[in-house]
């Protein structure tokens, strides 16, 4: 009796670790996706090309880009980037140009989602606001100057 | 530490806003402490999920450059009554995640 609950005890603790392991590798995957060296790039053509292989985007006329044309405080300036209109959306980046690192925010798409973001980001100083999509494996963009009367990024 | 998170989300015509609002620093590790000539270190979320019935609908990646306190708002495809979960990590592994039913 006393063996049968010694098996018991030590097969449920093994259980348990088992559980705990499986706990564990989830959030390393999760932080592994994160990309490190889209977001370390220190330009707009670094970023893209290791996001999408690729820094060349045709300017369209499809994504709506609402950004102000002044923002009081650079450390929140609303951003929407609405690409409803494109169909088969994949993605959509939001990029600062001139930013220490250019790439903002990277967001993917289900075919369950529609092609529409919006956001608040920091800004340093007056510079272009970048919207990349990706739509049926070709990159689009749109941008739009926002000037920056009191940074967001320094202390 | 759990991050907070404010969700809200209807329905129309089967499309569904979602808007949720959060609370955290989003320390860039840029800045610098002037006093003591070093960076503040970086807190920041870096993973952002937002499921639509248990299905993956958003995945989003953000840098140190997103604002503090962040704002996000995305559009799926969902009915009312459709449950939308949105899940959040941060670069030091705090996590947060809010469910909603949809009006």
């Amino acid at each position: 009796m006393k063996r049968r609950s010694f098996l018991k005890g030590t097969l449920a603790t093994g259980a348990a670790a088992v559980a705990v392991n499986a706990g564990l590798l989830v959030p390393n995957t999760v932080l592994a996706s994160w990309n490190k060296d889209a977001f370390n790039s220190k330009t707009p053509e670094d970023a893209l090309s290791t996001v999408y292989g690729s820094s060349n985007a045709t300017i369209s006329g499809d994504i709506k880009l609402k950004a102000p044309a002044i923002a009081e405080n650079g450390a929140v300036t609303p951003i929407t980037v609405d690409a409803s209109g494109i169909s088969g959306v994949e993605s959509i980046a939001i990029l600062a140009e001139k930013n220490p690192m250019p790439l903002v925010c990277e967001y993917s798409f289900a075919a369950s989602a529609i092609g529409f973001v919006s956001t608040r980001i920091k800004m340093g100083q007056t510079m272009n606001v970048v919207a990349i999509v990706k739509a049926g494996g070709k990159l689009l963009k749109a941008e739009q100057e926002v000037k920056v009367t009191i940074g967001g990024c320094g202390g | 530490m759990s991050i907070k998170i404010r969700m809200r989300g209807k329905s129309k015509d089967g499309i569904a806003v979602v808007k949720a609002l959060v609370k955290h620093p989003m320390e860039s590790g840029v800045r610098m402490n002037k006093k003591t000539n070093k960076p503040y270190p970086a807190k920041f979320i870096d993973n952002v999920e937002i499921t639509v019935n248990g299905t993956k609908a958003v995945d989003a990646q953000w840098s140190g450059a997103v604002s503090a306190n962040p704002y996000v708002a995305v559009k799926v495809k969902a009915e009312s009554g459709d449950e939308i979960v949105i899940s959040l990590t941060d670069n030091t592994g705090d996590k947060g995640s809010k469910k909603l039913k949809l009006k």
